[in-house]
């Protein structure tokens, strides 16, 4: 434990960094078909730059940024919620609010709103993101159990999906029955920048309420009767956390489906580098919940398949087996 | 009693005598039309076999046609399907018309055309026509089926005639072009937007890349082979989804520079019939002037 605590943050956090920019500037180069851009640097010339520039700002760059943005989201929420409910299983994908934020966007989305006014989708995800996160928390109770909490984020979950699809075959687009799996799985493929700045803007506001926290949510790993002596508004805080994660949640699924496992697998990851420090657990889970969907988008990319294997996939492929070590292990402790 | 037997088997016999006659005028009639094996009531459960089927039989002949061909995006007869009942290709629908010929395509579920044929009713699977001349074998098969061959060999007469009326420019380079559907769907080689963009003066860059048929391709794929124009297929106006945003991607925009994508309607070559000619004017309208 102690060589973990003597890990130096401020070089943890370069190298988080680090390896972000890096994947970022691979992901720009690797495409469907592996390394096309460098050999279309060594091409003929006149065919090189327009096209090339065209892939590179219109396609890849939204696509890499999005990532990053959803990605980065999904960790910090997930180490977010961890710290608040001081719960190992409450992220994002478990305590619906990802499940809640597809329905709000899908609603938005296929009933003519967003068409008329961008800036519903983003707004309709994050009601719907609160709704459901608020519903859990009622549901399960302040100091839930694992257990409890679980059987809430479940039925929570299992009704909004139900609502996706009762409404994706309401819709009236002959195509939305079609895109159910993005919406369970979720995908960053072909977005624009059109799509970057309709989910930047809550992005941005999530993560600057929720960075905010940190203090706070160390205080409550004390328990919450020594955090409120130490001058921590407990119900100012849960809400404040409720609300970021709402607008950073809301905005990053409306936009790529919701993604799952990031926000629960990357806190947990992360934990132990940080001396299990909840506060300095969120720009660490931020950094690593972008580089853990880069990484599973580059691989989506490269595998070969007739159509694109939605990145939700993989992340369920990694993800799930760690959820499964989670639970034996939680039941271990607790015999 | 017997009086009145006899003035009633007299009177009887001066009723029946006319009766008879039309009675067996009409089993004539109809033996002759079962010889000539011309159907009176058929029911079609394909929008395909529906597009022919209303282009080809006489009214009369017509018993129902499926649910699809009264949806005028895809149904080009649709005007003319509006005055026969409906069917949604359902085993118990078709038997409450009597069908004695059921038009169906591959398409169909196959336990319905199965179940229909062990009860003795005719089933004519037509096969979907991906190349003009699989659209005039199926107007020729149907036309023959319904006992209308004339109308059928006048109907492709047409079709060759108006195909021929389409003039093309010659060009000294042909123009490339490519059909990108809602969810990012090409058509390829052996498809009927294939043939009909050649036809109309255009290189189908998504067959030239090595497609067959219909198939999902990559945006990045899409913008390398560098299309000067983009066209669609894209129904259900007014409503939207992913799949449709897709379509208005900022790259597209940029690649043809600004020319907006060309919606050519499904209704033309969702199914093979010669409205086809329409689009291929519609396509050759389209080509850039040199």
């Amino acid at each position: 434990m102690k060589s973990l605590h003597s890990i130096n943050q401020r070089q943890l956090l370069v190298t988080l960094a680090l390896l972000l920019v890096l994947l970022a500037i691979s992901s720009l180069l690797i495409g469907s078909e592996p390394w096309p851009m460098i050999q279309a640097l060594f091409s003929h010339p006149d065919q090189r730059s327009s096209i090339l520039a065209l892939i590179l700002t219109e396609v890849r760059l939204p696509r890499v940024l999005i990532a990053t943005l959803a990605g980065a989201t999904l960790g910090l929420c997930g180490a977010a919620m961890q710290g608040l409910l001081r719960n190992p299983l409450a992220t994002p994908g478990l305590t619906g609010s990802a499940s809640g934020a597809a329905l709000g966007a899908v609603i938005a989305l296929y009933f003519g709103l967003s068409s008329r006014f961008a800036l519903a989708l983003p707004v309709a995800g994050m009601f719907g993101s609160l709704l459901a996160m608020v519903l859990v928390y009622l549901l399960a109770g302040r100091d839930a159990s694992v257990t409890t909490l679980i059987l809430a984020g479940v039925a929570i979950n299992t009704l909004a999906m139900a609502l996706i699809s009762l409404l994706l075959n309401l819709a009236p687009s002959p195509y939305a029955v079609q895109e159910l799996v993005l919406w369970m799985l979720g995908s960053v493929t072909d977005r624009s920048l059109n799509d970057l700045w309709i989910m930047l803007p809550g992005t941005l506001l999530g993560w600057l309420l929720m960075l905010g926290c940190g203090h706070g949510l160390d205080a409550l790993t004390l328990g919450e009767e020594t955090a409120t002596s130490m001058g921590i508004g407990l119900n100012r805080l849960r809400w404040q956390l409720f609300i970021a994660i709402a607008l950073a949640v809301g905005s990053a699924v409306s936009i790529t489906g919701s993604i799952g496992f990031i926000g629960l697998v990357v806190p947990h990851l992360m934990r132990p580098l940080v001396g299990y420090q909840p506060g300095r657990l969120l720009t660490i889970s931020a950094l690593g919940g972008a580089i853990m969907l880069l990484l599973a988008d580059l691989a989506v990319r490269l595998i070969p398949a007739a159509t694109e294997i939605k990145v939700g996939v993989l992340t369920a492929v990694v993800g799930a087996p760690f959820f499964l070590w989670l639970i034996i292990r939680s039941r271990r402790s607790q015999t | 009693m017997t009086t009145t037997m006899s003035f009633h088997y007299k009177h009887c016999y001066k009723v029946l005598l006319p009766g008879l006659l039309t009675l067996l005028s009409v089993l004539y009639a109809l033996t002759d039309s079962a010889l000539a094996s011309s159907p009176q009531r058929v029911v079609s459960t394909n929008l395909c076999t529906d597009q022919l089927l209303l282009m080809l039989a006489a009214p009369t002949q017509i018993a129902s046609v499926s649910a699809l061909s009264l949806e005028p995006a895809s149904s080009y007869m649709a005007k003319s399907a509006e005055q026969y009942p409906v069917n949604h290709a359902r085993i118990e629908e078709l038997l409450r018309f009597k069908p004695d010929l059921i038009l169906a395509s591959p398409y169909n579920s196959p336990s319905m055309v199965t179940f229909m044929r062990k009860l003795g009713y005719r089933v004519e699977l037509i096969k979907p026509a991906n190349t003009i001349d699989d659209i005039e074998t199926n107007i020729q098969q149907i036309a023959i089926q319904l006992g209308k061959k004339n109308k059928g060999d006048a109907l492709v007469r047409t079709m060759r005639q108006q195909l021929a009326a389409i003039k093309i420019q010659p060009q000294r380079k042909r123009p490339g072009g490519l059909f990108y559907q809602p969810r990012g769907y090409t058509s390829g080689r052996g498809t009927l937007q294939d043939e009909a963009l050649r036809r109309s003066g255009w290189r189908n860059l998504a067959s030239e890349a090595g497609i067959r048929g219909y198939q999902h391709i990559d945006l990045e794929t899409l913008l390398r082979l560098r299309p000067v124009h983009i066209f669609t297929s894209a129904y259900a106006a007014g409503t939207d989804s992913l799949a449709q945003r897709l379509l208005y991607h900022p790259a597209l925009r940029h690649l043809t520079a600004g020319t907006p994508i060309t919606n050519i309607d499904y209704k033309y070559w969702i199914c093979g019939g010669p409205m086809i000619t329409q689009a291929i004017r519609l396509l050759a309208k389209a080509r850039p002037v040199q």
